[in-house]
């Protein structure tokens, strides 16, 4: 039994945030192996495609632009064949990015049952819905990797260091996803916003073509764009062998840190008003 | 605690922005609760009664830290386990197994923990059987059981119970009141709503009668449900 000095709750306790989620995501570590644990049971274990079931979506697309593209384009822009441009877009992009974001922006409104009876903090199903993009983004890798195998594409040893961007992927898919959720407590709509802008986001960074289609007086629109540097960063650890220009990683790591103080920020203050709708 | 109602709620984001422009966004406060101030001390059985919408639920979620205070400050000294609805937490797709691990971490015990504690809190819920099956598959009385297995599953310092006795036969209305008062006996604090005033009247020393927000009395329970009982006659 707790000792009778010491508050567990005290709802006028005083509130850090930024601070105080850090310190309860950390303090709730277990709840989200749990929850992340269980969303990937749910994927794999019962599909008879396991991993390839989260590709499913994105290849099929791949498949499609590549018949369109290819036909169109015989060569891609680089030494590398077509499917591998491609799939190494899909998986940062579709995969963990899209997907993150959409699930981390509905976190909230999927766990309303949870939050609205159990005192649990709400970053914590906003946060292992972006792990949960991680991960599937980390076994996503394997058919990446068997895939440039398969068409002799030589793998090079920058492949290691691919967490980099991937953790920068993790905060700037918590950030965003975030923002989104603390939204989505208060408008119904948004999250259908949310798809649509993921669609387009999908397009307007060289997911699936190359590069130089675009003008060049639109290049720097593209460029802008922070996923564009992630790409650039992910492509260069995984198929080319080198590290991007150091704009992209300053671009790269600049977008997370912001997007991942002012989701948390924002959620933080909103959400004693956010729990009250759920 | 106070939630704001606006008059014309715009539930999309579109309407909310036509409403803003044509300066009608207007919110309106339904205080559902005024000057609730009580304690409950260590041991104490606090009832709650009073007509649906009195603001019962309210309280319970404000003292289980669910909502936030408008105004004012909760306090609550010790481990508290909340039952707030029959489904507490619990997840329909999820198996009774997987459900107790689940809300047992929710409720910050750790998984290692959980586990071991499965068959036990299975056995005492009448449900051994059943913990393969997905929730979807239980009735309301079984979830009951078994939600209400896990909350009191370790000795909560405090424990909130929300009308969830209601729900269970008359074998497990007999078990869970005898272990509501094995936990009184052991020095866990209740604070329980519902409707039943006899029950009230056997298990609570104090009760507390909310009427649209305020406390109508509060006192020694049989005063105040006759108090209330009064009430409801004219």
């Amino acid at each position: 039994m707790a000792s009778t000095s010491t508050p567990v709750y005290d709802s006028a306790a005083p509130r850090r945030p930024i601070f105080d989620e850090t310190r309860s995501l950390w303090s709730h570590r277990s709840l989200i192996r749990l929850l992340v644990g269980r969303d990937l049971t749910v994927r794999y274990k019962r599909s008879v495609l396991g991993v390839w079931w989260t590709l499913l979506n994105p290849l099929l697309t791949a498949a499609v632009m590549w018949l369109v593209f290819s036909q169109i384009f015989r060569r891609s822009s680089e030494d590398v064949p077509f499917i591998v441009y491609m799939l190494s877009g899909i998986l940062l992009i579709a995969t963990f990015f899209a997907q993150g974001v959409l699930a981390a922006g509905s976190s909230l409104m999927s766990s309303a049952g949870i939050l609205s009876k159990l005192r649990v903090p709400g970053e914590v199903f906003a946060f292992t819905a972006a792990i949960a993009a991680m991960v599937n983004f980390a076994i996503g890798m394997v058919p990446l990797l068997l895939i440039m195998v398969l068409t002799g594409t030589p793998i090079p040893w920058t492949v290691v260091l691919t967490p980099i961007p991937a953790f920068a992927m993790l905060g700037l898919v918590t950030g965003v996803g975030m923002l989104i959720a603390s939204a989505a407590v208060h408008f119904y709509d948004v999250l259908d916003f949310v798809r649509v802008i993921l669609q387009l986001a999908i397009w307007l960074v060289p997911t699936f073509y190359p590069m130089d289609i675009i003008p060049e007086q639109f290049q720097i629109i593209v460029k802008l764009n922070p996923l564009y540097s992630y790409l650039q960063v992910f492509r260069g650890f995984v198929y080319r062998g080198e590290f991007a220009p150091s704009w992209n990683f300053i671009y790269m790591f600049g977008s997370a840190v912001i997007f991942l103080a002012a989701g948390v920020w924002i959620f933080s203050k909103s959400w004693r008003a956010m729990v009250v709708k759920l | 605690m106070a939630y704001q109602m606006a008059r014309n709620r715009a539930t999309t984001a579109k309407e909310y922005a036509i409403n803003m422009l044509k300066r009608q966004v207007v919110y309106d406060e339904l205080w559902a609760l005024n000057d609730v101030t009580f304690d409950v001390k260590r041991g104490e059985v606090l009832g709650v009664i009073g007509a649906n919408g009195a603001g019962k639920s309210t309280l319970m979620k404000v003292l289980a830290g669910v909502l936030h205070p408008t105004a004012g400050r909760v306090q609550v000294r010790g481990s508290l386990s909340p039952m707030i609805e029959v489904s507490g937490g619990m997840n329909n797709e999820l198996t009774g197994r997987e459900n107790i691990v689940m809300v047992g971490t929710l409720l910050g015990r750790p998984p290692k923990e959980m586990n071991n504690r499965i068959d036990a809190i299975g056995e005492w819920a009448g449900l051994t059987d059943f913990l393969g099956v997905p929730l979807r598959g239980y009735s309301t009385g079984m979830k009951a059981r078994l939600g209400f297995a896990i909350a009191t599953d370790v000795k909560p310092d405090v424990l909130l119970i929300d009308e969830v006795l209601s729900v269970g036969d008359e074998e497990f209305k007999g078990r869970s009141l005898k272990r509501i008062e094995y936990l009184m006996d052991g020095g866990t604090s209740v604070v329980m709503v519902s409707h039943a005033l006899p029950m009230i009247e056997k298990l609570c020393e104090k009760a507390m009668w909310l009427d649209h927000g305020f406390v109508k009395a509060t006192g020694p329970s049989q005063d105040v449900v006759v108090a209330y009982k009064a009430s409801v006659k004219k």
